[in-house]
């Protein structure tokens, strides 16, 4: 019996264990191809330059500034929301709620930016094969970009939890928040150190990044939010007085060929933007999306000859160069009859560009800031050289002796649809400068109707409900919501 | 002269074409066939032919005689059947028969319910009387199950089956498909109706909020998936559904087991077969919405109501003429044709099956489509006494091509719906009208247009072979190997033109391209040992099996084409957009066993093991050991057994553990991607990529464990005519895998899967049938049902798992919460409408509300209407599914039905939603026009405004209703012509049929179809976007013998 077996099935036994020896004896093994683990990134210069790089790509996301951060902006004076975001009217309104889609939409965006630059702040100190002054670098880039994270979470929510490298490290991600005032000393030390940091201009390869100016720039506006107007003076001057002139010409800044100018301190780069505001910005029938409309009230602010004007929004009867054709923009191509501009190009075609930056700080900015602070600080008169600046560059007559009003008017007309009008009537309204209740109150017909603002509760937009619900009880609600 | 032949040639191709409803086969196609056949069955044909060619020539004999029991009682209803022919008879009311064979070879097959089949040859005589004996193994039916088959009635686990014959030749694209309604404690959901559409199959209720879709195993060979696999080659189906069946499926088989098997040629002469059926299809249903002057009175009625400006638009009358009801444009007439070719036969040494299947689906809208042909060759072949090596192969080539209908942002459906009624499709100058005339009619591209340009192909191509040697070292034990490959390449390719004319632009073309693919090899050995000794039966395998998964693929696409020509669209000739490649790997190693044990034929046990090392898990947490066992009692074959009508009895029970290791990959890994792409320069144009950490590692990460009970009672009576089976079951899921909700404050990466959650289901599965023969009359009823609880037992604590929002306004609709069932809708509660002021000042506090506004109710108590009011208002899980089938025959008429149903369900209907939402720029549904206009004209549709104050659209029961339908799935009446008439005409069986599909359907539920599947994996089900509905179709078939 024994042998019958072996002679039948010797030969077909032995192929078959030769089969079952010749197995893949790696079969379980596994490899992360494409991809790098943490524990063999971190290796040289390059490895860190690429984790920086990834910290500015969140800027470009619809939840960042393809559209999210400038729906804040439309609780203004000079905005209606426009738009099908059903949400965004609620927000408009001041009748949100803490589940607001849009109230949420930004949060984890911006922890996400921090955390990138808490990883960069956590591993790049320790490479060593990498150029010094590469390292210093991309370390100011990081502190930077903390910073302005913080820094727009401090002027949406107002505190807001604190994560530093120390939270990643220990994996503590639900903390109680920071009071305002920490969240702005953070802010303040990280840009602070940012100046340490940066150059104070960068390659032509590297036009985009932070340099110097920009973490000044940035600190001069949260000292004057903070009416430390001596410090705003400081770090402005240091903009002012730095490689960072105005622009030639006021539409530079938003013509995609000259976007990096040194006037820009910090953008949203723009380049085959998916979610690009421009495609919110501008008409439906011109290929965008519509939403953000100026109202009426906005272009009544514009002196007569303003060429700022016609830089920044399109109004009836404009010509408008659309590739090869010359169309007029009529009233009824948007919900008020006026559109913003200054994200809108066309190319050749005909077709809506889509590589415009979205400006999130300008040199012009930090003089109407310095401006401001002087005028708070030294009375009327005090901020006429950088409000003149200013003007000069788009040939408006001087003022002399301007106090808030002529800066609240050049700030509206300088910096319309770049995010700020709301939180400047927010500031001059703390200060008792305006009387923001008074300013939503007033009905200016279907696009600007009376809007309830509640001090202090709509100072800061509620904390996302689904943040509160997951902290189990770790995250307060603002006060109000 | 040539062009003479040409045409000679062409005209009968074409009438080849017509005879085979195949419009697009090709000569070139026709050639390959040919030789294809001639290689594979010119051998067969050789050895059958002088068989055949006798058969041709010799006349007819008629045979006689009478069929009885073994107590001499005639039985009536017999039936005849010359063996390996459709030629047959059937025994009148003294058992008598007659029957015209062809030659005195012919071979007589005798049969009758519940008694042993007898085969008797012709030979020279004309009458045959035969006596059948009672068939003790009724049961013996077989079932094919992990590694073996068992025979019914030792079965002690819960195995459900389903013959390949109950779903032939219907219309549809997947074997999946063909599982709705037809086995208790199988739930089908197909996701839309798209020709060749995807379902998800829930065996024993949903048993995780991850993937649950259940493991495959065709001929042996476990896959994810049967796409490809065509529905008219399978022999039949056995689902493993309780843990003692499917355990030695181990890591794979938490989500149940669905064992497919092919079928295989049988000994005897050459058959050859031609299957084939053509038809139509329409849509069932569509929404009633809106004509042109009423929707311009609702939108000028809704500024009034705000008290602003109506705009202008709304007051032209050129926009105030119906014109186009885009529903009706956009649903056309499909077609569904199939047709089937088999050659199988063989002899003492080998056996054969050659198929060839083509199937074409195309949709009820233009360009929705789906084909699909398929190649099979099964065979068996004995080498020597000891050496047996069988062999199966399946290869397809499917396409499809298919539309966005599941967004409520730019779906096709959901744009026809809402685009306006009042502008053509074309303008008189031929271009698609289009929304750029105003914003006011919202962001919506024509949908014809949509269609028009939609150029999207995917084609999959299917490999799935195996070989299976086996070695019979003694009669007892054999040693058995099977090595199979599964390999599919999916390439697709897409083109979008630049689109300036219509309000969504796409301001640059693209071309897209991407090719995958997916190899597995799976390499097998086991030993099987089976013996009787006295009154002990048993039965053990066990043995190696090792399976690895490769991946690969790349894509790129291009932008800027400078030539839009169809024939143009390749991505040389524009600009690099973006490129992409991967690669990955699994593997799958295993040792496994079972024992199955009879003692006198009464008392069975069943007992398995599986040991599964998977890579998906870090070194040294890779091994998972799944261990089942089952009892049975054949209480009907204990001597003290005696119930009046009471055939059968048997009752099982068994618990087991098993495994769902579906999951992805490396997640004990911290990885770092690269890809993301930042520009800086002074104009943008420096590109540079970034690397950011894409994942957390959890280095503990496991597969999930399903814990499943089971007890089931199978029951016969009257003969066996009826029988029943019941099954409960407790199946929980432990170390569900759940990735703690992402707290904000870590970022958008997700936080690592952790195996922390439960979930329960329990359930009750019933089947009945019942069949019975009353003289040339045959007929068989059978009922199935299933009742599912399903529980979310526990989450991390304190939280809930989200799911997608819906559409422009974001909204949340579906929640999972502990103690509740997956995917439940969650929202307000309404409470009609405010009639008057007073009806809103006696109510809580609801910011902004007016009359005519939704009441919505205080949950919380806090006098305030928020956030805080929301609760579960409606589950997506059915109480109960069932499907019902019938079939009769008479004398050569058969009749099919089939019906499916679900009970004790909910729907969201979100298109509703807003369809009724006035706020939005589009066309309404035409309920609108019920609305409220002042106190007491409506309880139910709110006033219309520009305005979203009060949030009427929220989430809220309003717009919940019932899903509960019965649906007529099938209908089939055939008529086989009578043999004396076929074989005149050279055939051996004729049989045509009509088949109708989804013929009707009853049902509260007032969207396009009550079937919605799922929409965000498990977390969110039965909410209507406007999906592909599914088509009703008629066919007309053939089934042909030669």
């Amino acid at each position: 019996m024994i042998n019958i077996i072996k002679n039948r099935y010797l030969l077909p036994i032995a192929c078959l264990s030769f089969l079952v020896s010749s197995c893949d004896k790696n079969i379980l093994d596994t490899t992360a191809y494409g991809e790098s683990t943490s524990a063999t990134f971190w290796r040289n210069g390059d490895d860190a330059v690429a984790a920086a790089n990834a910290m500015y790509t969140l800027l470009r996301e619809e939840d960042s500034y393809g559209h999210n951060e400038n729906v804040f902006d439309n609780c203004a004076d000079d905005i209606f929301r426009a738009g099908d975001h059903g949400y965004e009217e609620a927000m408009e309104n001041f009748t949100m709620d803490a589940s607001n889609y849009g109230v949420r939409a930004g949060w984890k965006n911006k922890y996400e930016m921090i955390n990138r630059a808490n990883a960069v702040l956590i591993n790049v100190p320790g490479i060593e094969d990498m150029d010094e002054t590469l390292k210093n670098r991309v370390l100011g880039e990081a502190h930077f970009i903390r910073a302005f994270g913080y820094w727009r979470f401090s002027v949406i929510y107002g505190g807001v939890p604190l994560i530093l490298e120390d939270n990643i490290i220990e994996s503590n991600f639900n903390v109680p928040k920071a009071t305002l005032a920490e969240v702005q000393a953070q802010i303040e030390s990280d840009l602070i150190a940012a100046v340490s940091l940066l150059p104070a201009t960068h390659t032509s390869e590297n036009l985009g990044r932070p340099n110097k100016g920009s973490a000044n720039g940035l600190l001069a506006k949260l000292y004057l939010y903070q009416e430390d107007f001596d410090g705003t003076i400081a770090a402005g001057t240091e903009v002012i007085n730095g490689p960072y002139p105005l622009a030639d010409n006021f539409r530079d800044n938003f013509t995609p060929a000259t976007e990096n100018n040194p006037e820009m301190l910090f953008a949203a780069q723009g380049s085959d933007w998916v979610d690009n505001p421009q495609y919110f910005v501008t008409p439906r029938p011109w290929g965008g999306w519509d939403f953000h409309n100026p109202v009426q009230n906005v272009v009544d602010e514009f002196e007569d000859g303003d060429p700022r004007l016609e830089y920044s929004l399109y109004k009836p009867g404009d010509m408008v160069q659309r590739g090869p054709e010359l169309t007029e923009f009529t009233a009824d191509l948007t919900q008020t009859g006026f559109s913003l501009n200054k994200f809108t190009t066309f190319n050749d075609d005909g077709s809506l560009s889509n590589q415009a930056n979205v400006p999130i700080l300008r040199s012009a900015d930090v003089y109407l800031l310095v401006a401001e602070a002087k005028i708070r600080k030294n009375g009327l008169g005090a901020g006429d050289d950088e409000i003149n600046a200013v003007r000069d560059r788009v040939g408006l007559p001087f003022v002399s002796n301007a106090g808030m009003p002529e800066l609240i008017h050049e700030r509206r007309v300088e910096l319309l649809g770049e995010n700020q009008r709301h939180q400047d009537l927010m500031r001059w309204d703390k200060a008792g400068i305006v009387d923001i209740v008074e300013i939503y109150g007033e009905d200016r017909g279907q696009f600007d109707p009376v809007r309830v603002f509640v001090r202090p509760k709509n100072y800061y937009f509620p904390i996302p409900q689904n943040e509160i619900d997951l902290s189990n009880g770790v995250l307060i609600q603002n006060p109000g919501y | 002269m040539k062009k003479q032949e040409h045409l000679v040639f062409s005209f009968y191709l074409q009438k080849w074409r017509d005879l085979c409803f195949l419009p697009k086969l090709e000569i070139k196609h026709f050639l390959v066939l040919c030789i294809l056949l001639f290689g594979l069955g010119a051998h067969e044909v050789r050895a059958n032919a002088s068989i055949f060619i006798d058969v041709l020539k010799q006349d007819p004999i008629t045979v006689r005689g009478n069929i009885t029991d073994s107590q001499g009682m005639p039985l009536s209803g017999a039936s005849v059947q010359e063996k390996n022919t459709s030629n047959g008879a059937v025994a009148d009311f003294d058992g008598n028969y007659t029957i015209e064979v062809s030659s005195s070879n012919a071979i007589l097959v005798f049969s009758y319910l519940g008694m042993q089949t007898q085969e008797r040859t012709v030979g020279q005589s004309t009458s045959i009387n035969v006596q059948l004996e009672e068939d003790a193994n009724f049961l013996d039916e077989v079932v094919v199950v992990g590694y073996g088959t068992t025979a019914k009635k030792d079965v002690t686990g819960a195995i459900s089956s389903i013959k390949g014959d109950d779903f032939k030749n219907l219309p549809i694209s997947g074997i999946d498909k063909a599982l709705q309604g037809r086995m208790a404690g199988v739930q089908v959901v197909p996701n839309g109706g798209a020709p060749g559409g995807s379902v998800a199959i829930r065996i024993r209720g949903t048993g995780t909020v991850n993937n649950s879709e259940p493991l495959y195993v065709v001929d042996g060979i476990p896959t994810a998936n049967i796409d490809g696999v065509n529905p008219n080659d399978i022999e039949s189906i056995q689902v493993l559904k309780d843990a003692s069946a499917s355990a030695i499926y181990g890591t794979r088989a938490a989500n149940g087991v669905v064992i497919v098997t092919t079928r295989k040629g049988k000994s005897g002469k050459l058959n050859m077969s031609v299957d084939a059926y053509t038809g139509f299809s329409n849509v069932g249903k569509t929404l009633d919405v809106l004509d042109a002057p009423t929707l311009a009175e609702i939108k000028r009625e809704r500024y009034a109501n705000d008290g602003i400006p109506v705009n202008p638009i709304w007051q032209d009358a050129q926009y105030q003429t119906q014109l186009t009801n885009w529903q009706d444009a956009l649903f056309v007439t499909g077609k569904t044709q199939n047709v089937d070719l088999n050659l199988s036969g063989g002899n003492d040494y080998s056996t054969y099956l050659f198929g060839l299947g083509y199937y074409n689906e195309e949709g009820i809208i233009e360009k929705s489509a789906a084909d699909r042909v398929s190649l099979r060759i099964n065979s068996d072949h004995k080498i020597k006494e000891w050496l047996k090596i069988g062999q199966t192969m399946s290869l397809s080539s499917r396409t499809s091509n298919g539309f966005n209908t599941t967004s409520a942002q730019n779906g096709l459906i959901w744009s026809a719906i809402r685009f306006h009624p009042g502008l053509p499709i074309k303008d008189s100058d031929g271009n698609y009208s289009s929304n750029q005339i105003s914003g006011e009619f919202g962001d919506i591209n024509n949908p014809l247009f949509e269609v028009d340009i939609q150029d999207a192909d995917r084609r999959d191509t299917r490999l799935l072979a195996n070989i299976t040697p086996e070695i019979s070292i003694t009669p007892d034990l054999k040693f058995k190997a099977n090595f199979g490959v599964d390999y599919t390449i999916i390439d697709q390719r897409s083109f979008r033109p630049q689109v300036l004319n219509q309000i969504r632009t796409t301001n640059e073309n693209s071309a897209n391209r991407s090719y995958d693919e997916q190899f597995s090899f799976l390499m097998e050995y086991f030993l099987t040992y089976d013996k009787i000794f006295g009154d002990h039966r048993i039965g053990v395998v066990g043995g190696y099996t090792q399976q690895s998964f490769d991946y690969q693929g790349f894509s790129a696409s291009a932008k800027n084409l400078p030539d839009e020509d169809p024939s143009q669209r390749l991505l040389g000739t524009g600009e690099l957009n973006n490129m992409g490649e991967y690669k990955a790997h699994d593997g799958l190693e295993s040792i496994f066993g079972r024992v199955n044990y009879s003692f006198m034929d009464k008392y069975l046990l069943t007992a398995t093991v599986r040991s599964d090392e998977s890579s998906k898990f870090a070194e040294g947490n890779r091994t998972g050991v799944f261990p089942a066992f089952s009892l049975g009692w054949r209480v009907s074959e204990e001597s003290f057994f005696d119930v009046p009508f009471m055939d059968n009895l048997k009752v099982t029970g068994g618990w087991g553990e098993l495994g769902n290791q579906n999951i992805d990959r490396l997640q004990y890994l911290a990885r770092i991607s690269r890809g993301q792409r930042y520009s800086l320069g002074l104009d943008g144009s420096v590109d540079v990529v970034g690397a950011n950490q894409s994942s957390f590692a959890n280095t503990d990460i496991s597969w999930e464990t399903v814990r499943m009970t089971n007890f089931g009672v199978d029951m016969g009576f009257l003969d066996n005519r009826l029988t029943s089976n019941f099954n409960y079951f407790i199946k929980d899921t432990d170390d569900m895998l759940l990735r703690p909700p992402v707290i904000g404050s870590q970022g958008s990466n997700p936080s690592p899967y952790l195996n922390i959650g439960k979930v329960r289901n329990k359930g009750l599965e019933v089947e009945l049938n019942w069949q019975d023969t009353k003289g040339d009359f045959g007929y068989s009823v059978g009922a199935n049902a299933s009742f599912v609880k399903n529980e979310v037992v526990k989450l991390v604590s304190g939280t809930f798992l989200g799911s997608s929002f819906y559409g422009r306004p974001n909204q949340e609709i579906s929640r999972t919460y502990e103690g509740h069932p997956i995917g439940t809708f969650y929202g307000w509660r309404a409470d009609g409408l405010f009639q008057t002021q007073a009806d809103i000042d006696a109510h809580a506090e609801q910011p902004g509300a007016v009359p005519g506004d939704v009441r919505f109710i205080d949950i919380n108590n806090d006098n305030v209407i928020d956030d805080k009011d929301r609760e579960i208002i409606g589950s997506p899980h059915p109480k109960m599914t069932y499907g019902i089938n019938a079939s009769a025959n008479y004398k050569g008429f058969d009749l099919t039905m089939f019906f499916l149903g679900v009970a004790g369900v909910d729907i969201y209907n979100a298109d509703r939603m807003q369809g009724l939402d006035a706020s939005y720029p589009f066309n309404l549904y035409s309920d609108i026009t019920g609305r409220w206009t002042g106190p007491g004209t409506s309880n139910e549709i709110p006033r219309v405004s520009t305005l979203r104050t009060n949030l009427n659209h929220r989430t809220s029961d309003l717009f919940i209703e019932k899903g509960d339908f019965l649906r007529l799935k099938n209908l089939t009446v055939g008529y086989t012509i009578p043999s004396d008439i076929t074989d005149k005409i050279g055939l051996s069986r004729l049989r045509l049929y009509v088949t109708g599909q989804n013929v009707f359907t009853i049902t509260g539920y007032s969207g396009f179809d009550p079937e919605l599947g799922l929409t965000d994996g498990n977390l969110q089900q039965n909410v209507d976007f406007a999906q592909f509905p599914q088509a009703r179709t008629y066919l007309l078939g053939a089934n042909i013998g030669f």
